[in-house]
């Protein structure tokens, strides 16, 4: 392990087994990790992304010490996150968020104290780490509110402080902005990069590529229980290669039009989006003959087309790389 | 150690704290706890007013005592199923400190409300009454009293254990309920069960605890074979028993969750 580590992974499975049916006696298995293989280095924010159901909260509850591997081993801050969870549990946060996991009926100081009682934070300090890491997300002011009457994104800064509270050297963030609203989730993102100014490790879950590459300076990519890719946002950004991507906005294509979308010249892939009774078909395309009016020139029957061409972006990178895996 | 039990009895006033907090906040709750002894002090007056007082404090220690006695039997368990609901359950138990730290900062709640529930069903009836309800050993009673509600108490830990355990145990409590104020002998004594049963209700310290309350506040009630002192020690040894027991059910059900992963579950 590289001393720099602050997280190693080594074969982690993980599977589910859920009783199902009258009675419950069908038991209905689920593999939501496969093997999963990672390191994390110690001060830098690391992406884990994929889409829903990929096993990225699994993941997240393993390295946490809040679900056991079914399978294979793991290391957070040089310790093994099943046999040393009671000397690990004090010196990582986990960030699960969402509506629930906050005691709605008192306010949101008295839901840090309690945490910070569950944690040992020195009593003489305890107050004034309260007020510092409220002030830290935002939520001063309504400090001495009850939870209940907080906002979705109010929530969520209050799940940020108390998994921060206790001054912990890694942090999990599982999927920080789900359900904000865009400036709530600005705000979050914001926060979470001042964190690492800090010292502090993140090791953050997301289902949308901006976002970790906004925030991360490595991203994995996690689909149906599997690492498809791993590497910095500008390495993956060179999968993008000299990939152009033209978008092909129309109504009513024929079974024989999509057909000639995808015969042209240098055509990759071909992905299909509704937008209402209009359809979009957006092509990757690896040669430079391809442009707007060639595409236009090969449906000469379909008259009301809007086609331009885009940036190819990591999202495109990250679709591909999720669809490919299920494939 | 000194610094691991001082985090622990940290956790556990933060939990008590916790609990008070939660109890004041929402004075919905004032219902159970507090009105509804009024309520069946006063019920219980009117069924049997008229009659002698050794049968009014029968039926006070009986029945009545049942809903009372729910708020701490069950009120740890509740609190954890309740742990279950908020989401809270994940972020508790990831914490360094043992869940059941906080299970017993609850039940120090529940025990003493428990005491104030029985202590207004007994001003209620007697100021009802109009002179305080004749108690033969009022000193002893009380003492007893808090025992019996201290038993109650640890076979509280013990079922909390099962709302970490299952969401399901919410609905296993709703069946069992009955059974057990039975079978403790909380509704009537169990010299009136069937023979089979009494090995059974044995397990429980209420039993015991109860049948001695009984003894001694009740001139004339025939109890269990061995008398008050018998009562006395088994009531003490299944109270032992079952706090020892606490520690490692709890121990063992926080490591199930973790395998099975249905902590978040509701
Ligand atoms: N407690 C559970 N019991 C059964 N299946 C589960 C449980 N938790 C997650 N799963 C399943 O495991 C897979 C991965 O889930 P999860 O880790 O929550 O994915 P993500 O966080 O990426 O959306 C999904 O198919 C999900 O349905
Ligand atoms: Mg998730």
């Amino acid at each position: 392990m590289s001393p720099s580590a602050a997280i190693r992974t080594h074969g982690i499975r993980r599977s589910y087994a859920a009783r199902k049916g009258f009675l419950f006696n069908e038991i209905v298995r689920t593999d939501a990790l496969k093997g999963v293989d990672l390191e994390v280095n110690s001060g830098e924010i690391f992406g884990l992304l994929g889409p829903n159901g990929a096993g990225k909260t699994t993941l997240t509850k393993i390295l946490s010490t809040l679900l056991l591997p079914t399978e294979g081993h793991a290391e957070v801050l040089g310790l093994d996150v099943v046999k040393d969870a009671p000397r690990l549990r004090p010196r990582i946060g986990l960030v699960l968020g969402g509506e629930r996991g906050l005691y709605n009926r008192v306010s949101a100081r008295e839901n840090l104290r309690y945490f910070a009682d569950l944690y040992g934070v020195p009593t003489a300090e305890r107050a004034g780490r309260i007020t510092e890491v409220l002030d830290r997300v935002g939520l001063t002011e309504s400090a001495d509110r009850r939870v209940e009457e907080f906002s979705r994104g109010m929530k969520q800064k209050l799940h940020i402080a108390r998994g921060i509270l206790h001054r912990p050297e890694l942090l999990f963030l599982d999927e920080p902005t789900i359900g904000l609203d865009p400036k709530s989730a600005r705000e979050t993102r914001k926060l979470v990069r001042s964190l690492v100014a800090d010292g502090v490790t993140i090791f953050l879950t997301t289902h949308y590529m901006f976002e970790a590459e906004e925030l991360c300076q490595r991203i994995a990519v996690l689909t149906r229980g599997r690492i498809v890719a791993n590497d910095t946002v500008q390495g993956l950004s060179r999968l993008v290669g000299g990939d152009r991507t033209l978008e092909v906005e129309g109504y009513g294509f024929d079974d024989a039009e999509v057909e000639v979308l995808r015969r042209l010249p240098g055509v990759s892939r071909l992905k299909y989006e509704e937008f209402g009774p209009r359809i979009r078909y957006t092509l990757r395309v690896r040669t430079s003959e391809l442009t707007p009016p060639t595409v236009q020139a090969s449906l000469p029957g379909h008259r009301e087309l809007a086609i331009r061409e885009r940036r190819t972006s990591l999202e495109d990178i990250y679709l591909d790389l999720v669809e490919e895996e299920a494939a | 150690m000194a610094a691991r039990s001082y985090s622990r009895l940290r956790s556990l006033g933060a939990s008590l704290r916790l609990a008070v907090l939660s109890f004041l906040a929402d004075p919905q709750w004032l219902i159970p706890s507090m009105i509804a002894p009024v309520i069946f002090g006063l019920v219980s007056y009117m069924l049997f007013q008229g009659t002698s007082p050794t049968l009014v404090l029968y039926a006070i220690l009986g029945a009545g005592m049942m809903s009372m006695w729910g708020q701490t039997l069950y009120g740890s368990g509740w609190a954890t199923g309740q742990d279950r609901n908020l989401g809270t359950l994940e972020p508790t138990l990831s914490a360094p400190t043992p869940y059941l730290y906080v299970v017993l900062g609850r039940v120090i709640w529940n025990t003493v409300s428990g005491l104030l529930g029985g202590a207004i069903v007994f001003a209620v009836v007697g100021i009802a009454y109009g002179r305080p309800l004749p108690l033969a050993n009022p000193l002893e009673f009380v003492l007893l009293f808090i025992f019996v509600i201290l038993s109650l108490a640890a076979v509280g830990i013990v079922f909390s254990a099962a709302y970490v355990y299952t969401r399901y145990a919410g609905f296993i409590q709703n069946i069992g309920e009955f059974a057990f104020y039975v079978g403790t002998g909380c509704m009537f004594p169990i010299v009136l069960l069937p023979f089979w049963s009494n090995p059974v209700s044995l397990l429980f310290p209420p039993t015991w605890a109860l049948d001695a309350l009984r003894i001694l506040a009740i001139p004339g009630y025939h109890g269990l074979a061995w008398g008050f002192w018998g009562d006395l020690i088994g009531a003490v040894a299944t109270t032992v028993a079952y706090l020892a027991i606490a520690g490692t059910v709890f121990s063992r059900v926080e490591k199930h969750v973790l395998e099975v992963g249905n902590l978040s579950d509701w």
